[in-house]
């Protein structure tokens, strides 16, 4: 059950006098690792699940717009897909969050459910806001292409490096940062190669989260 | 070279275990009894143990609510806690650049 020295199951054994400081930094650096595998959200597996499932639904909609002449913006199967692929998005990230924040209590904990339910107003925002460009005639490269690829992005993007920034966590703040320079950059792809450029830079931002927080965790 | 005492309460493995886990999480944060017991794979005696040392030196705070199977016993670092923490760090590098 237990693989540390000293910390069996008879407490008066475990003093310090006979740890050395060279092993107490190795317990201490061990415990801070393992603390942070079992409290960062999500696991780097999971991200690289997550970057996965980016890339397909990103994917299959620059599929179903490849080749329109002129642009009608992405087919119902293609939605089909994305939306399925975004509930298996969000069920990894919820099951996630679940287990890391488990036993936890506290105005961390407060903070993010508040955190995430700004962002669910800010995501029905961008779409509304889509719905009043389409109604002001703009043309659909900008109303079903850039902008639902993109402009999720950099908005989402940029309220997550604020957010980053006031809690001083720069991994957040670099993730949050290359996501809206992808996506601004992303947006010159024009309306049928910005799902696929999206889609790559994601996933590749992604997959370099989770080998950043591999490494973090490593034993 | 002087270098500063390694804290005598926090120089155990199942309690610098216990620290350093408690110290990860934000300011103010709590966790339960069963979730450090399950990270840190130590018998529920021996962290009550533990702990209950921790408390007396005024490291950590527990907190009990409820009754029965329904009590549950939150755990969380105190400003001292974190304090005497950043102060055993120092004092160990200290230490380890000595040698």
């Amino acid at each position: 059950m237990n693989t540390e020295p000293g910390t069996g199951n008879s407490a008066t054994a475990d003093d310090g006098d006979e740890l050395d400081p060279a092993q107490a930094a190795a317990i201490l650096a061990q415990a801070t690792r393992q603390a942070k595998r079992e409290f960062d959200h999500p696991a780097p597996w999971r991200l690289v699940v997550i970057a996965f499932v980016v890339l397909l639904a990103y994917g299959a909609i620059w599929l179903s717009v490849r080749g329109q002449h002129p642009y009608g913006g992405p087919s119902a199967w293609a939605m089909v897909v994305t939306f399925a692929l975004i509930a298996v998005l969000i069920a990894v990230s919820v099951s996630s969050a679940r287990r890391a924040t488990s036993g936890i209590t506290g105005p961390s904990v407060r903070q993010r459910r508040t955190v995430a339910a700004a962002i669910v107003v800010v995501y029905i925002a961008v779409y509304v806001f889509a719905g009043a460009l389409k109604h002001l005639g703009v043309s659909p490269g900008i109303v079903s292409g850039v902008y639902p690829a993109v402009g999720l992005l950099i908005i989402v993007g940029a309220a997550g490096a604020g957010l980053a920034a006031a809690k001083e966590n720069w991994l957040d703040l670099g993730t949050a940062l290359a996501i809206v320079g992808a996506g601004a950059i992303c947006a010159y792809a024009g309306p049928v190669g910005v799902w696929l450029a999206t889609g790559i830079s994601l996933f590749v931002i992604v997959s370099a989260r989770a080998g950043v927080l591999a490494w973090r965790h490593r034993a | 070279m002087h270098s500063e005492p390694l804290d005598p309460v926090i120089h155990a493995p199942a309690r610098l275990r216990i620290v350093a886990t408690l110290a990860t999480l934000p300011d103010g944060d709590e966790l339960s009894f069963t979730r450090l017991q399950e990270i840190l794979a130590l018998t529920p005696g021996n962290l009550i143990t533990h702990l209950r040392k921790l408390e007396d030196a005024g490291y950590v705070s527990t907190e009990k609510t409820g009754n029965g199977t329904a009590g549950k016993t939150t755990v969380a670092l105190t400003s001292e806690g974190r304090k005497a923490l950043d102060g055993y760090t120092r004092a160990l590098r200290g230490l380890l650049d000595g040698l």
